[in-house]
C-alpha cells in the first residue's frame, strides 16, 4: 500500500514536472510546435526564417514568437517542414506539389515566384483575414506582388529587401549620384588600390536582378501589360543597350575588374571590403548587418550607402524582392491559421527580430529598429522600389540577360549581337504552346 | 553443415517439388525476374513518361498537358544547344582523360610505395577518398575561394607570391572550363585510383619477372604488360566516369552557376535549369532524351571495346 | 648506379611525387577546415584570410549537439544501407544466372542491364516525382529505398557476377549431385562462398548512395526523413543570413562515416573490384 502510494506520487510529480515543462518554448521541436496530440493540425514549409533558423538569436526568437502563438491558438498543432536554401528549386518542387494536391497547408512563397503561383491556380485568398487599411499600407509594388488579376489578395508580403551602393567613406567621399559620377569614383578608389566597383556579373539571378535597376531607371520595361517580352523593342531596345553599355564600359575602362563576371554571391562583396581590397560595391540592404559583424567597429565606420547612381540625378531605381506567406489548403480553419501565423509572427515581430525591412510604412514607426538613419534610408528608398515582373517568362529573360552580361563582359560579344542572340531564345520560348 | 543440407534438400524436395520448380530454376530467365521488375517499375517506366512527356507542352506552371511537337522542335533547333553539347564534351573528356591519368598516376605510385614499405601510402589513398565523398555543395565552395580573381584569391595569392601574373581562372571563358574539370578531376579522381589500384593488384606478378628477366625497363614494363592488362579497367573507368560526368551539374553550379556566358553550361544543367528555373518540363524531357541517346550511343562505342570472352564467356 | 641505389632514388622520386598529389588534395580540404574554424565575423573574409585570427570550435560544437544532424546521419546511413542491400538481394539471382547458365541472348542481355547503369538518373528525374506520388510512395523511405535500388542494380549485377565467377564450379556440382536443388545450392554454397565479394560491392554501393541527393531532395519532404547529403543544405542559411562556417563544418563531419567506413573495408572494396568487372 505504502509502495503503492509512493509510485503515485512520484508518476504525478513527474506529470507537473512535464506540465511546468511543457512552457513556451518548449512547445517548439524542430519539426513541431504544440502538443503532439493536439486535434487540429496545420502543416507549415519555412525557410531558414523560423525557429530552425542556423543563426542561435533568430532561432530563439522564433522558438519564442512561436511557442506564443500556439498558446493563443490551443487545440492546434504546426508541422514545421524545412527548405533548403536551394531556392529555386524548392519552390519549383512545391509548386509541383501544390498541382497535385500534396503541398503544405501554408508555405513561404518568394515573392519572385509569387505570380507562378497565383497563375497555377493554388493558393487560397486571405481577403478576409485583413483589413482595408492594413492593405493600403504597403508599398505599392508589394499590393500589385501579392494581388491577383481577379482583385483578391493571393498571399502576403512580409519581407522586402533592396540594393544600394555601399562605398567607404574614406576613398569615395561623397555618394557617386550618377552613372558617370560611379565611374569617376571607381577609377579613383584604384589609385588607392581599390580594384574597383564590384557588382554582380556572374551566371545567377542576382546579376539580372542588380543590374535591371539601371534598365528600371530609364523608365526601360521587360514585358508589356499582356505579359510579352519586349525589351528588344523600340525605346525598350535603346535603354536596354544603354544600361549594358555602361556595364561594360565599366569593366573595359577598368573601373571595374574582370573578375565581376565570376561574382554569383553577395557574400563576395563582404569579402572584399573586409580585405579592404574595394570601395564600391552594389549590395543588398541586410549586407549592413552583415558588415557590422565582420569589420572591425572603426573600419565599419568608414562604410555607408546611398542610393544606385542612375543615368542622371533624378532617374532612380532598385530591385526589390523578399518573401510572401499562402495558404494551400482548402480548409477554411487552416487558411485562417496561416493567415494568423504571418500576421501574428511574421508581418511586424519578424521583420523586428531579423531587421528585416517590413512591406508596410505604418511598421517602420512601430519598431525602433526600424528607426535607425540606415533603416529610414532604406525605406526611403524603397518609394522607388521595383519588383521583378512576376510573368512566366521571366525566369528565361533573366537566363539570357546573365549569358548575355557574361558573354559582354568577357568581350566575346558586342552587346547588339548579344541582346538579339537574347531577344531570339526569349522569342522562341514565349512564342511555344 | 551435413545437416542443414539434408535439410535444405528435404525441403526443397518437398515445397518446390522436382517438376515445376526445377524447371523454372532451370530456366535463366527466371532468376532474372527480380531486375526486370525492379528496372521495369522504377526505371522502365520513367523513362517511357520521359519520351511521353518530350511530346507535351507540359510545364510545372500551366495546367492541360497537349500533345505537340512544338517543344521538339524548340529544343532541338534552340541555336545554344550546339555549343552546350560541345561543352559537354570538352567537360566530360578533359574529365575522363583527367581523372584515369590522375587516377593511374596515383596508383602506380601507391603501388610502388607498398611494394618498398615506404610509409603514408594509406595516407595518401585516403586523403584522395575525402576528396570524393565530400558533398557537392563543398566542391563549389571551396574551388570558389581556390580560383577566386579577388587580389586575395587563394592560388593567385601564391602566384602573386611566386612573381607569376595572376591568372584569370574564372572570368575568361576558355579558363572557367579548365577550372571546372581540375575540380571535377580534383572530386572524382579517387574512383579512378581505387579500380586501377585493384586492377594493378590482379596483375600476374610473374610477367613482370619474366619482363626484368628479359631486361625491360620500366616504361618498357608499363607499355607492354600493365597498360595491356589495364584494359578492362579503363574501360570500367570510361564508362563509370562519364556517366558521373555527364550526370555532374551540382558543384559547376556553385563555381560558375554555367558562366560566363555559356562557358561552362553543360548538357545536364541545361536540363537542371530548363526544369528546375524556367518550369518547363517538356523542355526537360527533350533534354533528357537527348541525354538518354548519347548515353546509349556512347555506351555501344564503349562496348565494342569490351574483351569479347568477358561478354560470351 | 646499382640497383639499390636505383631503388633509392625511386623512393625519392615516389616520395615527392606523392607529397605534390597530397598537396592538390589536400590543400582545398584545409580551406574548407578554415571555414570550418571560423566565427561568423571571420566568414566573410573569405578567401582573404587562411588562418583564422580567433579559430573557434563553435560549428561542430553546434552542429554535434543538433540532434537533427544525428538523425539525417543516422537515415542517410539507414537509406544507404537498405538501398545496398536491396540491391544485392535483387541482383544476385541474376548475377548467377549470368555466370553460371548460357542462353541465347545472354550478352545482349549482359549488355543491356550495363545500358541501364550508361543512363543517368537525370533522364528520369522529371517525371519520377509524378509518378511516385501516383504510387503513393512520396515522403517514404521506401519509396526512396526503391529507387536507389533500381539506379544501382545494373553495377551491383556486373560486380556480383564478378565474385561468383571466381567460385569453382565443382563445388556447386557436388552439391547438386547430392541432390541439392539450384536454388538450394545458390542460396547455402554460391552466396556464402561469394560472402566477400557481396560484402565489397555492398560498401561501394553505400558509399554511392551516401552523396545521392537528387532522388532523396525530390522524394523527401519532412525534415526528420532526411539523409544529411540533403539536410546539409540547411546549414548553409539563406543568402540574406549565410552561415558558410556551419555548412563547412557539416560537411567535414557528414564526410566521417564514409572516411571510416573506407578505412576499415578498403580491402574489401579493392578485392570487389580485383574480383569482378575490372579483370582484363
Amino acid at each position: 500500500m505504502m509502495r503503492l502510494r509512493l509510485v503515485t506520487a512520484l508518476l504525478a510529480s513527474a506529470a507537473a514536472l512535464v506540465a511546468v515543462s511543457a512552457q513556451a518554448q518548449d512547445l517548439v521541436t524542430k519539426d513541431r510546435v504544440g502538443p503532439a496530440d493536439a486535434p487540429k493540425s496545420l502543416t507549415l514549409r519555412l525557410t531558414g526564417d523560423g525557429p530552425t533558423s542556423t543563426d542561435p538569436v533568430w532561432a530563439e526568437g522564433y522558438k519564442k514568437l512561436f511557442g506564443e502563438f500556439i498558446q493563443r491558438h490551443p487545440g492546434w498543432r504546426i508541422d514545421l517542414e524545412r527548405m533548403s536554401d536551394n531556392i529555386g528549386q524548392e519552390q519549383a518542387r512545391m509548386l509541383e506539389q501544390a498541382k497535385s494536391g500534396q503541398g503544405p497547408d501554408c508555405a513561404a512563397v518568394d515573392s519572385f515566384v509569387l505570380a507562378l503561383f497565383k497563375g497555377a491556380n493554388v493558393l487560397q485568398p486571405l481577403d478576409e483575414y485583413f483589413t482595408k487599411e492594413e492593405v493600403a499600407d504597403l508599398f505599392p509594388f508589394i499590393r500589385d506582388g501579392i494581388t491577383g488579376a481577379d482583385g483578391k489578395i493571393y498571399a502576403w508580403w512580409w519581407n522586402t529587401d533592396l540594393r544600394v551602393l555601399y562605398r567607404n567613406k574614406d576613398i569615395v567621399p561623397d555618394a557617386p549620384q550618377t552613372w558617370e559620377d560611379l565611374k569617376a569614383a571607381a577609377i579613383a578608389s584604384k589609385d588607392k588600390g581599390m580594384e574597383g566597383v564590384l557588382f554582380n556579373g556572374g551566371r545567377w539571378e542576382g546579376t539580372t536582378f542588380d543590374w535591371l535597376a539601371n534598365f528600371w531607371a530609364q523608365g526601360g520595361k521587360l514585358v508589356d501589360d499582356s505579359g510579352k517580352p519586349v525589351f528588344a523593342e523600340g525605346e525598350n531596345r535603346e535603354k536596354f543597350l544603354k544600361a549594358v553599355n555602361y556595364f561594360k564600359d565599366l569593366v573595359d575602362s577598368g573601373a571595374a575588374p574582370k573578375r565581376v563576371a565570376t561574382i554569383v554571391n553577395y557574400d563576395e562583396f563582404n569579402a572584399a571590403a573586409a580585405a579592404g581590397s574595394t570601395a564600391l560595391f552594389i549590395g543588398g540592404n541586410w549586407q549592413y548587418g552583415q558588415l557590422k559583424n565582420t569589420l572591425e567597429p572603426e573600419e565599419f565606420e568608414k562604410w555607408t550607402f546611398s542610393e544606385i547612381p542612375g543615368p542622371t540625378k533624378d532617374q532612380r531605381s532598385t530591385g526589390t524582392g523578399g518573401w510572401t506567406f499562402g495558404a494551400f489548403s482548402k480548409d477554411p480553419e487552416k487558411v485562417a491559421m496561416c493567415a494568423a501565423i504571418v500576421k501574428e509572427i511574421y508581418a511586424g515581430p519578424g521583420n523586428a527580430l531579423q531587421q528585416q525591412l517590413p512591406t508596410a510604412k505604418a511598421l517602420y514607426g512601430k519598431y525602433d529598429v526600424f528607426k535607425t538613419p540606415a533603416n529610414e534610408t532604406f525605406a526611403k528608398a524603397l518609394e522607388n522600389g521595383q519588383a521583378r515582373p512576376g510573368v512566366p517568362i521571366y525566369p528565361e529573360i533573366s537566363n539570357q540577360i546573365q549569358v548575355m552580361m557574361g558573354e559582354v563582359l568577357a568581350g566575346t560579344k558586342t552587346p547588339e549581337a548579344a541582346l538579339d542572340a537574347a531577344n531570339a531564345a526569349v522569342q522562341a520560348a514565349y512564342a511555344r504552346p | 553443415m551435413q545437416t542443414t543440407q539434408a535439410a535444405t534438400m528435404a525441403v526443397s524436395r518437398r515445397v518446390a517439388g522436382p517438376s515445376l520448380g526445377r524447371r523454372l530454376e532451370a530456366n535463366p530467365f527466371t532468376w532474372l525476374v527480380p531486375v526486370a521488375v525492379m528496372l521495369g517499375i522504377f526505371y522502365l517506366y520513367p523513362i517511357f513518361d520521359v519520351f511521353r512527356l518530350g511530346l507535351t507542352n507540359a510545364s510545372l506552371v500551366g495546367t492541360g498537358e497537349q500533345y505537340t511537337l512544338a517543344t521538339l522542335r524548340a529544343m532541338l533547333e534552340n541555336p545554344a544547344l550546339g555549343g552546350i553539347l560541345w561543352t559537354t564534351f570538352v567537360f566530360t573528356f578533359g574529365s575522363v582523360v583527367g581523372q584515369q591519368l590522375f587516377g593511374l598516376a596515383i596508383a602506380l605510385i601507391v603501388m610502388r610505395g607498398e611494394r618498398r614499405k615506404l610509409k603514408g601510402m594509406v595516407a595518401l589513398r585516403t586523403i584522395v577518398l575525402i576528396a570524393w565523398v565530400i558533398p557537392g555543395i563543398a566542391n563549389g565552395l571551396i574551388w570558389q575561394m581556390l580560383f577566386s580573381e579577388a587580389p586575395f584569391g587563394a592560388i593567385n595569392s601564391v602566384l602573386r607570391l611566386m612573381h607569376i601574373s595572376p591568372v584569370a581562372w574564372l572570368s575568361d571563358p576558355h579558363n572557367a572550363m579548365l577550372s571546372a574539370v581540375i575540380s571535377n578531376v580534383w572530386r572524382g579522381t579517387a574512383f579512378s585510383m581505387i579500380v586501377f589500384y585493384a586492377a594493378l593488384k590482379a596483375i600476374d606478378p610473374t610477367l613482370y619477372e619474366a619482363a626484368s628477366v628479359d631486361g625491360a625497363s620500366g616504361t618498357q614494363k608499363l607499355r607492354f604488360i600493365t597498360l595491356p592488362q589495364l584494359r578492362a579497367a579503363i574501360l570500367v573507368n570510361s564508362i563509370l566516369v562519364t556517366i558521373q560526368t555527364l550526370n555532374t551539374f551540382d558543384a559547376i553550379i556553385s563555381l560558375t552557376g554555367g558562366g560566363p556566358g555559356r562557358a561552362t553550361e553543360v548538357l545536364s544543367l541545361f536540363t537542371f535549369n530548363t526544369v528546375f528555373r524556367n518550369y518547363d518540363l517538356a523542355g526537360g524531357s527533350v533534354l533528357s532524351v537527348l541525354m538518354l541517346v548519347i548515353s546509349l550511343v556512347l555506351a555501344l562505342g564503349y562496348a565494342s571495346f569490351l574483351p569479347r570472352r568477358e561478354v560470351s564467356e | 648506379m646499382t640497383i639499390e641505389q636505383r631503388e633509392k632514388w625511386g623512393d625519392a622520386l615516389t616520395y615527392l611525387a606523392a607529397i605534390v598529389i597530397a598537396a592538390f588534395f589536400l590543400t582545398p580540404l584545409a580551406w574548407l577546415l578554415s571555414l570550418s574554424l571560423r566565427a561568423r565575423q571571420e566568414v566573410f573574409l573569405g578567401a582573404s584570410r587562411f588562418i583564422p585570427k580567433r579559430p573557434t570550435l563553435d560549428n561542430f560544437a553546434q552542429i554535434l549537439s543538433d540532434p537533427t544532424f544525428l538523425l539525417y546521419l543516422w537515415n542517410g546511413l539507414k537509406l544507404s544501407a537498405l538501398g545496398g542491400l536491396g540491391c544485392l538481394l535483387v541482383a544476385a539471382p541474376a548475377a548467377y544466372a549470368f555466370s553460371r547458365f548460357w542462353f541465347s541472348g545472354k550478352s545482349a542481355l549482359m549488355m543491356a542491364i550495363l545500358a541501364f547503369q550508361m543512363i543517368s538518373p537525370l533522364v528520369i528525374l522529371v517525371p519520377l516525382y509524378r509518378y511516385m506520388s501516383a504510387l503513393g510512395l512520396i515522403n517514404s523511405h521506401f519509396g526512396v529505398t526503391m529507387v536507389y535500388i533500381a539506379v544501382s542494380v545494373p553495377m551491383c549485377v556486373w560486380l556480383v557476377k564478378g565474385a561468383i565467377d571466381n567460385i569453382p564450379k565443382s563445388l556447386e556440382e557436388a552439391a547438386a549431385i547430392d541432390g541439392c536443388s539450384r536454388f538450394g545450392t545458390f542460396w547455402r554454397i554460391t552466396l556464402p562462398l561469394a560472402a566477400p565479394g557481396l560484402a565489397s560491392a555492398f560498401i561501394l554501393i553505400l558509399i554511392l548512395n551516401w552523396s545521392q541527393f537528387l532522388i532523396p531532395f525530390l522524394l523527401l519532404n519532412k525534415d526528420a526523413q532526411l539523409p544529411i547529403s540533403v539536410a546539409i543544405f540547411n546549414f548553409s542559411g539563406t543568402s540574406n543570413a549565410s552561415t558558410t562556417q556551419v555548412l563547412a563544418a557539416a560537411c567535414l563531419v557528414a564526410v566521417v562515416p564514409a572516411i571510416v567506413a573506407f578505412l576499415l573495408l578498403q580491402r574489401m572494396i579493392v578485392g570487389a573490384l580485383t574480383a569482378g568487372a575490372v579483370k582484363g
